[in-house]
């Protein structure tokens, strides 16, 4: 009897450890590996940076559904003098000179079976804030999901912009 | 049903002359490719389990030789009172403030109980995930969903370009006008059979037509209210 209940214990104990991690992983923002170690807060916050706009890499995010992700010849474009020294840097001219673009992990996207249908353009002519649904993304040396992009999120702010929330606006 | 609200909102509707339209079927095609309308083979066809958001409906009159067909394209009636809305007990399926009748895929749990009580017959249900042999997947439109086992779907009239046209409209500062949203259908129809626009807008061409001595609905005496108006053959 003693050792049945010794048993039910340590059970107990490993399934109760097994759920904590696995509510740490799940409550940790996603921030993938990229190919290159793209740094926000350099390129935006840092006080001797370039202290790049948003839509100076995401150009079309007021023109086109997408933000995109821009051509590295753009990243070239400054990174041919600039900091070559880096090894991170030494990585993007390799890129370049392969002619061949990185294979950026995506960081916000929503899940196929969701048939979202999301176009920056309109939120960005509205005037949102990119950091609104990015989170603080200006301070971040690795690019992670800080926000989570759930339907009653985007239904709140429609609501409290008096936007319309029929279903067509996003799923089709 | 529907409660009818003065909105300032368009309000499409769809007009088709059957003097025009000699059943080519080329709708047919243009729906399944701009909607992702899948195809699902001899076997199921012959369970009645064929998905098809437009069909040409066609009717002889007069014994042989002297024989006349007639065609109707057949698709969502967008009715103002549809009688697929009140009974769907999730809500799946409901009218927006732009007079379309819209289903919504992920709320979709499968009842079927819409397509039981369409008096058009224009509901198809997917009984099944469906295949694309490769590489037809990759003709797939991104703009529109591919649904899945297990949901109801139908015409939409082409709502992704309903939304890209207003979308346009509001980028130019205007409202939409005749021409800003043309649904497959309407685009490819060779004989330019069908017209589509806002009907509240008298200046468009569909509101001009439905009030044509031709224009009748199917099934009027039904009380539905469709919004798809068929211009009768002239003698």
């Amino acid at each position: 009897m003693k050792r049945g209940l010794k048993i039910f214990l340590l059970v107990g104990v490993a399934i109760l450890i097994a759920v904590w991690l696995a509510w740490r992983a799940a409550s940790q923002p996603v921030a993938p590996d990229q190919p290159i170690a793209y740094n926000h807060w350099q390129h935006i916050s840092k006080p001797d940076g370039p202290q790049l706009d948003c839509d100076f890499c995401h150009e079309y995010a007021d023109k086109s559904a997408h933000a995109t992700i821009p051509n590295i010849t753009t990243c070239m474009g400054c990174h041919e003098a600039v900091k070559t020294d880096s090894p991170e840097v030494q990585k993007l001219a390799a890129y370049a000179q392969r002619q061949e673009q990185p294979k950026w992990v995506r960081v916000y996207f929503f899940d196929p079976e969701a048939d979202v249908f999301f176009s920056h353009k309109p939120h960005v002519k509205a005037n949102i804030a990119c950091t609104d649904c990015h989170g603080n993304v200006p301070q971040l040396q690795k690019m992670r999901r800080e926000v989570k992009h759930t339907m009653g999120w985007c239904i709140e702010c429609h609501r409290q912009r008096k936007v319309s929330i029929d279903c067509y606006v996003c799923h089709r | 049903m529907s409660e009818t609200t003065p909105t300032n909102k368009p309000q499409w509707a769809m007009v088709i002359d059957l003097d025009r339209c000699t059943g080519c079927e080329a709708c047919v095609v243009a729906c399944n490719v701009e909607n992702n309308v899948a195809t699902v083979g001899a076997e199921e066809a012959a369970k009645g389990r064929t998905i098809n958001w437009i069909r040409i409906e066609r009717y002889f009159e007069g014994e042989y030789p002297d024989v006349r067909v007639k065609f109707r394209p057949v698709m969502c009636q967008h009715c103002e009172e549809a009688p697929c809305e009140p009974v769907c007990p999730v809500y799946a399926t409901y009218h927006t403030d732009e007079g379309l009748n819209a289903q919504v895929y992920n709320r979709c749990v499968g009842t079927r109980y819409c397509a039981n009580n369409c008096p058009y017959t224009v509901r198809s249900f997917n009984f099944f995930d469906h295949v694309w042999d490769a590489p037809l997947q990759k003709a797939w439109n991104p703009e529109v969903s591919v649904r899945s086992r297990g949901v109801m779907e139908k015409c939409t009239f082409c709502v992704q370009r309903i939304k890209a046209g207003e979308a346009k409209a509001k980028d130019e500062n205007r409202d939409v006008k005749d021409g800003d949203v043309t649904p497959a259908c309407v685009q490819t129809c060779p004989t330019k059979a069908m017209y589509f626009g806002n009907i509240a807008d008298p200046t468009s061409e569909v509101a001009k037509l439905s009030k044509s001595s031709r224009a009748t609905k199917l099934l009027e005496d039904l009380g539905t209210k469709p919004k798809v108006i068929y211009l009768n053959e002239g003698e």
